[in-house]
């Protein structure tokens, strides 16, 4: 049995009153990438948000190697080496990409290091170099994507939280996202990926979960998902 | 009026103007950088600087003069205690009066009301602290102190070192500003939340502090540039921070609320507006318009300009894609 790097519990999220996350229970072991998998409004921001406790849980909590993060604050939590990039980006419009890539490293005070990072991340994402006096809010949807992951590299993390890296992105920017996703993972990162293309998705996960309406309805590894006639219908367009 | 007369007033007038709307640009600081943070108008930011100034006076004139020390380093001492004190009554204010309704998530305009009775509520207590028959307290002078109506020729123009003062002030403290807010990781992180707060929490920033902070620098501007203003026009008053204020808060939006150099430009563009209406009205019209007139022509030309560009001059001009 390999080491649970990320354990969520019985988790129960609000908006007020809407009930988002109805006791949602999984785990993400150490070296994997997991899939969440679910259409609009099934809760998956809702459950990265809530393990990065941008939104913490009514009821249930998450536990990161080993560690109870209810009652930690976001910020506090990045030091511990859990990055997430946020739905749509979130990059920073009127700051460049330098200044981006440097806001990644808030937490890192050896100069050295966030230089080096920065260049590991130039390296995966060239284009970012050429870009990296522009201001952000200028970039493409796909570099804009691209400098939000390269941002989260900054702190060189363990473990990586990803909200639809591939929304709105055309197919070669997708799949130069899932490449370095790949390429990440066996450096030895652990990715907790949620994404509408679930074909892709599922491609390169070791597990996945369904979400429906804040529950987990389905899960299995990748490829049984993949296989699945019920996913295949209802996720993947087919009839 | 004869050419002679306008051209010998105009490198005074520019000077005065200045200098006036360089003090305006640092208060004018304290409202944009809050605004940038929160998108809040800190209407009690003016009695910050009534604070500061009463502080700097005050501490002039019982404590400082009797030490004998050169008078620039009294004053240099009464702004560095000034700019500590308004600092942390600017976050005192907010602790107690702003975010509270913040983390209840009450409407934008509930802490707006808050800043108001925080502003009556300092006025208040400061005319009952100074003695409310007589609350004014004079800039020190003669002795020592006839140091800062010494004057130095440049040439095309005189200037006094009260005025010479305030230009060396509000430039260090600009430049310092301009080194934190953009060259180190605080200054990063004051820009990051101001554009986001909760991506700014996922990279590790922690947006109460950074609040906090802009908070004390904002005060502390607001308190120096109460010295300097108590400098300039030689008295500190509970009430003296109502027309500056405004007229920063002017500033602030003619510059583009939010933005630190549209701050800058909005305070030197309205104090050199002023200045020359004040100047040349009651010239160019036989003394018809007197200078009291002159807010009006300001006003006007600033109501024009921001029919033009409504976002302020330097307001956020890239567009933003989500
Ligand atoms: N800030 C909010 N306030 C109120 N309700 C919210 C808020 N954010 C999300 N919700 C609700 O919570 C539920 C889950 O939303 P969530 O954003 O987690 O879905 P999602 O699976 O990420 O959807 P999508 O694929 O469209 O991004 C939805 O019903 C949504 O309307
Ligand atoms: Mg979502």
């Amino acid at each position: 049995m390999s080491e649970v790097m990320l354990e969520i519990n019985d988790l129960h999220t609000y908006y007020g009153q809407i009930h988002a996350l109805k006791g949602l229970t999984f785990t993400v072991n150490k070296g994997e990438i997991v899939c969440l998998i679910g259409g609009n409004g099934a809760g998956k921001t809702t459950t990265l948000r809530t393990i990065s406790m941008l939104k913490p849980p009514k009821q249930g909590y998450v536990k990161y190697k080993g560690q109870n993060l209810n009652s930690v604050a976001p910020h506090e939590i990045v030091t511990k080496g859990l990055a997430h990039v946020p739905e749509g980006r979130r990059i920073f419009p009127r700051l460049t990409v330098k200044e981006n890539l440097e806001l990644g490293a808030y937490t890192v005070k050896d100069r050295n290091l966030i230089t080096k990072r920065m260049q590991q991340g130039f390296e995966i994402f060239p284009r970012l170099r050429e870009r990296q006096s522009q201001l952000g809010g200028t970039l493409s949807g796909g570099e804009q994507q691209m400098l939000a992951f390269a941002r989260a590299l900054m702190i060189d993390p363990e473990l990586i939280l990803l909200d639809e890296p591939s929304m709105g992105l055309s197919p070669l920017f997708v799949e130069t996202i899932f490449d370095s996703v790949v390429a990440l993972n066996k450096a030895g990162k652990t990715i907790l990926l949620v994404e509408q293309n679930a074909l892709m998705a599922l491609g390169i996960s070791n597990r996945g979960y369904v979400l429906q309406t804040g529950e987990i309805v389905l899960q299995g590894t990748g490829e049984d998902l993949k296989n699945n006639e019920a996913v295949r219908k209802k996720y993947l367009g087919e009839d | 009026m004869s050419a002679e007369l306008f051209f010998g007033l105009l490198a005074p007038t520019i000077v005065d103007g200045l200098s006036i709307g360089l003090m305006y640009a640092v208060i004018a600081l304290g409202y944009t950088m809050v605004y940038g943070v929160l998108e809040f108008i800190n209407f009690a930011h003016s009695e910050i600087f009534m604070v500061g100034a009463v502080i700097g006076v005050e501490l002039l004139t019982a404590v400082l003069i009797p030490t004998g020390l050169h008078p620039v380093f009294q004053l240099i001492i009464a702004i560095v205690v000034a700019a500590g004190a308004a600092g942390i009554l600017a976050v005192a204010v907010e602790r107690f009066a702003y975010r509270p309704l913040r983390v209840r998530n009450a409407p934008k305009l509930v802490p707006l009301i808050s800043a108001i009775g925080m502003s009556l509520l300092l006025i208040d207590v400061m005319r009952l602290i100074l003695n409310p028959a007589n609350p004014n307290r004079p800039f020190p002078s003669g002795g020592s102190f006839d140091f800062f109506t010494q004057t130095i020729n440049l040439g095309f123009v005189s200037i006094n070192y009260k005025t010479m003062t305030v230009f060396v002030v509000v430039m260090l403290m600009l430049a310092g500003l301009v080194y934190l807010v953009n060259y180190t990781n605080l200054g990063r992180g004051i820009r990051a939340v101001a554009q986001d707060q909760s991506t700014s929490s996922l990279m590790g920033i922690n947006v109460s502090n950074i609040i906090v902070i802009t908070f004390f620098i904002g005060g502390a501007l607001g308190g120096v540039a109460g010295v300097l203003y108590a400098l300039k026009y030689g008295v500190a008053s509970p009430v003296m921070g109502f027309i500056p204020g405004l007229k920063a808060f002017t500033a602030a939006v003619l510059g583009g609320i939010g933005s630190i150099p549209g701050a800058v430009v909005g305070g030197i563009i309205l104090g050199l507006l002023e200045t020359f209406a004040g100047t040349y009205l009651p010239l160019m019209t036989n003394d018809q318009i007197g200078t009291e007139y002159k807010d009006i022509v300001a006003f006007g030309l600033l109501i024009v300009i921001l029919i033009f560009k409504p976002a302020g001059l330097l307001g956020k001009a890239v567009a933003e894609k989500v």
